[in-house]
C-alpha cells in the first residue's frame, strides 16, 4: 500500500489549490475551539478583569493580596508544601522508576497496573481513605499506641504533615511515569562501560546514571510541584481551614466572602506562575510531558 | 551495571523492597477502604468486629444519592459523546491540518489540562451565574466536557498518526466516496483511540470534583459533590461504601481498556 504513496498527501489524487487546503482541516476544529473560546477563554478573561475592577479600577487587590500577613501565610503554606512534596516524590519515586524500568517484564507490568489503579481511583475516594487512617481515632495512632510507641495520639490531620502525606500519594504516579521513561531509554551498555573503567558504583550512580536521568527528574519534579501549587481537594479535606492553601483560599474569597475582586487577583497570580513554569517546562525539557494541573 | 536487573547485587533487593513497600502504600488506602465498607463498626474501628452490607443498603435506598448517582452517569454519557465528537474532529484538523497556527491552536487545546482546575472552576461559577447555567445538567456537562476533551484529543491524535495515509488513498482510488473512506477505513483503524477516549473523558467526568462543587445546587448534585459535602459532616461508613462503588467502576473501566489493547 504505502509503495502509492508518498509520505505527505497522496499524488494520485490531484492537490488541491494550497489556499484551500488549510480552510477544510481547520474548519474540523472549530466546534471545539467555539467551546473553548466560549466556555474557557472568555470566562477566564472575565475573573481576570473583576481583579483590576472591582470594588474600583487599579491594582487595590494585588496590593492587598501582596501586603498582608494572612495572605502571606497562604503564599508560604502553598510554595512549602509544593517543595516539600516534590521532594519527597522524588526520593521515593526514583528508585520505582529504576526498578521498573529494569526488573522483569511480568513484575514491571504488575507494578505499573498498581500504579494506573491508584492514579485512576476516584481523588475523593482516596483523600477519605487517608483522612480515616490519620484521624485521631484512626488506625494509625490506634496501632501506634497499642505498640507503645506514643502516649497520646500524633496530630496527623488538619495540618502539614496531613497534607504531605495526602498529596505525595497523590503525586507519586505523577514523578514515576517521567522518570521511568527516561530511565528506560538509557542504555545499560553505558554503565557497563563506566563499570569497565573503573568506576564504583557510587560513582557510576552519581557521574553516569543520575546525570543522564536529570532531563527526567526536572521535567517530573516541575510537574508535581506546578500541580501541587493549584491543588484544591486533598489540601481542603487533609489541611482543613488551619493549614490553607491558595486554591483554597481563591475558592473561600469568591463562595463564602464573595470578594471577586480579590479572589480573581488570587486566581490571576496562581495562573501566571502555573504557566510561567510550564513555559520554562516547554522551553527547556520539550514539551513531550504535559502534566495535569492542580484538581 | 546499575542498569542490570541481575547484575545488582545487594543493591537489587534495597530497590526491590522500595518497590514492594511503595506498592503496598498506593495500595493499602483503596484496599481499606473497600474492607471499611463492609465491616460493621460505624467508628471505622479496623480491623472491624464483624461484617456487615448495611452500608450499601443505607447507601442504595438513600433517593439523594441514587439521584446523585444517575446525575453523575448522565452528565457522564452526554461528555463521553460530546468529548469524542469533538476530539475527533478537532484531532483530524490538528494532524491532517498544516494551516497557520496549528501548533498553538494545539497548545490551546491542551490549556485547560495545565491549568489549575480552580481558576476554571471559579471563572466558570461567576460566568453561569450571568447565564443561569449553574446547578444545570447543561451547566455540568460544559464544565466537565471543558476538561476531559484534552484527553480525547491527545488520545485520538495520537492513534491518527499511527494511521498509515495510504489505506484511505487506496479506498479513494478503488472507488469509495471521501465519506465513505472516512466512515469505512479511517474510523475502523482508529477505533481503538476513539474507545480510550471514550473510556478517559467518561472517568475524567465521573471523578471530577472541583468544578461540580461550585456549579451544583442543593437540588442537582453529581456523586461527587455528594461525598464531598457528607464528608465535611462526618465520615461515615457510607462514604465508604460509596467510594468502593467508584474504586470498582474504576477498576472494570481500566481492565477493559487493558483488554481490547491486548486483544488487538
Amino acid at each position: 500500500m504505502s509503495l502509492l504513496s508518498t509520505t505527505h498527501g497522496p499524488p494520485l489524487r490531484q492537490a488541491p489549490p494550497p489556499r484551500w487546503r488549510p480552510s477544510v482541516e481547520f474548519r474540523l476544529t472549530l466546534p471545539a475551539l467555539a467551546l473553548l473560546l466560549f466556555f474557557f477563554i472568555l470566562p477566564v478573561l472575565a475573573l481576570l478583569l473583576r481583579s483590576v475592577m472591582e470594588p474600583q479600577l487599579g491594582l487595590h487587590n494585588y496590593i492587598e493580596l501582596f501586603g498582608s500577613p494572612t495572605y502571606a501565610r497562604v503564599f508560604f503554606n502553598t510554595f512549602f508544601v509544593a517543595t516539600v512534596v516534590t521532594a519527597v516524590t522524588l526520593l521515593i519515586g526514583f528508585p520505582v522508576a529504576w526498578l521498573l524500568a529494569i526488573m522483569p517484564r511480568f513484575w514491571s507490568t504488575l507494578l505499573f497496573a498498581v500504579i494506573l489503579l491508584s492514579m485512576w481511583t476516584n481523588l475523593l475516594a482516596r483523600t477519605y481513605a487517608w483522612m480515616v487512617l490519620l484521624q485521631r481515632t484512626g488506625v494509625i495512632n490506634r496501632t501506634l499506641l497499642q505498640w507503645g510507641l506514643i502516649d497520646q495520639p500524633l496530630p496527623l490531620v488538619n495540618n502539614l504533615v496531613g497534607v504531605t502525606i495526602g498529596m505525595t500519594y497523590i503525586m507519586l504516579p505523577f514523578i514515576i511515569m517521567p522518570l521511568h521513561a527516561t530511565l528506560k531509554g538509557i542504555e545499560p551498555a553505558i554503565l557497563r562501560a563506566a563499570a569497565l573503567c573503573g568506576a564504583s558504583r557510587w560513582q557510576a550512580f552519581t557521574r553516569v546514571l543520575l546525570p543522564l536521568a536529570l532531563p527526567g527528574v526536572a521535567a517530573g519534579g516541575l510537574m508535581v510541584f506546578v500541580m501541587s501549587l493549584g491543588y484544591f481537594v486533598t489540601p481542603a479535606l487533609l489541611g482543613g481551614t488551619s493549614y490553607m492553601m491558595l486554591a483554597e483560599l481563591i475558592a473561600q474569597l469568591v463562595q463564602s466572602l464573595l470578594n471577586w475582586g480579590l479572589g480573581g487577583a488570587a486566581a490571576f497570580v496562581l495562573l501566571l506562575v502555573t504557566l510561567a513554569l510550564y513555559a520554562v517546562q516547554l522551553r527547556y525539557l520539550g514539551g513531550g510531558r504535559m502534566g495535569r494541573g492542580g484538581r | 551495571m546499575l542498569l542490570d536487573f541481575d547484575r545488582l547485587g545487594a543493591l537489587r533487593w534495597l530497590l526491590v523492597g522500595i518497590g514492594v513497600l511503595v506498592a503496598l502504600f498506593l495500595l493499602l488506602p483503596i484496599v481499606f477502604i473497600a474492607a471499611l465498607s463492609f465491616g460493621d463498626s460505624q467508628w471505622l474501628v479496623f480491623p472491624p468486629p464483624g461484617w456487615t452490607l448495611r452500608w450499601y443498603q443505607e447507601l442504595l435506598s438513600d433517593p439523594r444519592w441514587l439521584e446523585a448517582m444517575l446525575t453523575s452517569a448522565k452528565v457522564g454519557l452526554l461528555v463521553t459523546v460530546l468529548s469524542v465528537l469533538l476530539g475527533l474532529l478537532a484531532s483530524l484538523g490538528l494532524v491532517r491540518g498544516s494551516f497557520y497556527g496549528r501548533e498553538a491552536l494545539r497548545a490551546l487545546f491542551l490549556t485547560p489540562l495545565v491549568l489549575p482546575v480552580v481558576v476554571l472552576a471559579v471563572a466558570l461559577y461567576a460566568f453561569f451565574l450571568r447565564l443561569g447555567l449553574n446547578g444545570t445538567l447543561l451547566g455540568f456537562v460544559i464544565g466537565h466536557l471543558i476538561v476531559a476533551l484534552p484527553f480525547s484529543i491527545i488520545t485520538i491524535s495520537n492513534s491518527l498518526e499511527g494511521f498509515d495515509r495510504a489505506l484511505e488513498d487506496a479506498a479513494l482510488i478503488c472507488g469509495a466516496s471521501p465519506l465513505e473512506v472516512k466512515l469505512r477505513v479511517t474510523l475502523p483503524a482508529i477505533k481503538l483511540g476513539l474507545f480510550a477516549a471514550a473510556i478517559f473523558s467518561f472517568l475524567v467526568s465521573w471523578d471530577e470534583v472541583v468544578l461540580s462543587i461550585f456549579m451544583a445546587s442543593p437540588s442537582l448534585q453529581t456523586l461527587p459533590v455528594r461525598i464531598w459535602g457528607t464528608l465535611r459532616q462526618d465520615l461515615t461508613p457510607v462514604i465508604a461504601a460509596a467510594s468502593t462503588l467508584l474504586v470498582a467502576l474504576t477498576l472494570v473501566l481500566m481492565l477493559l481498556v487493558a483488554l481490547v489493547r491486548k486483544g488487538k
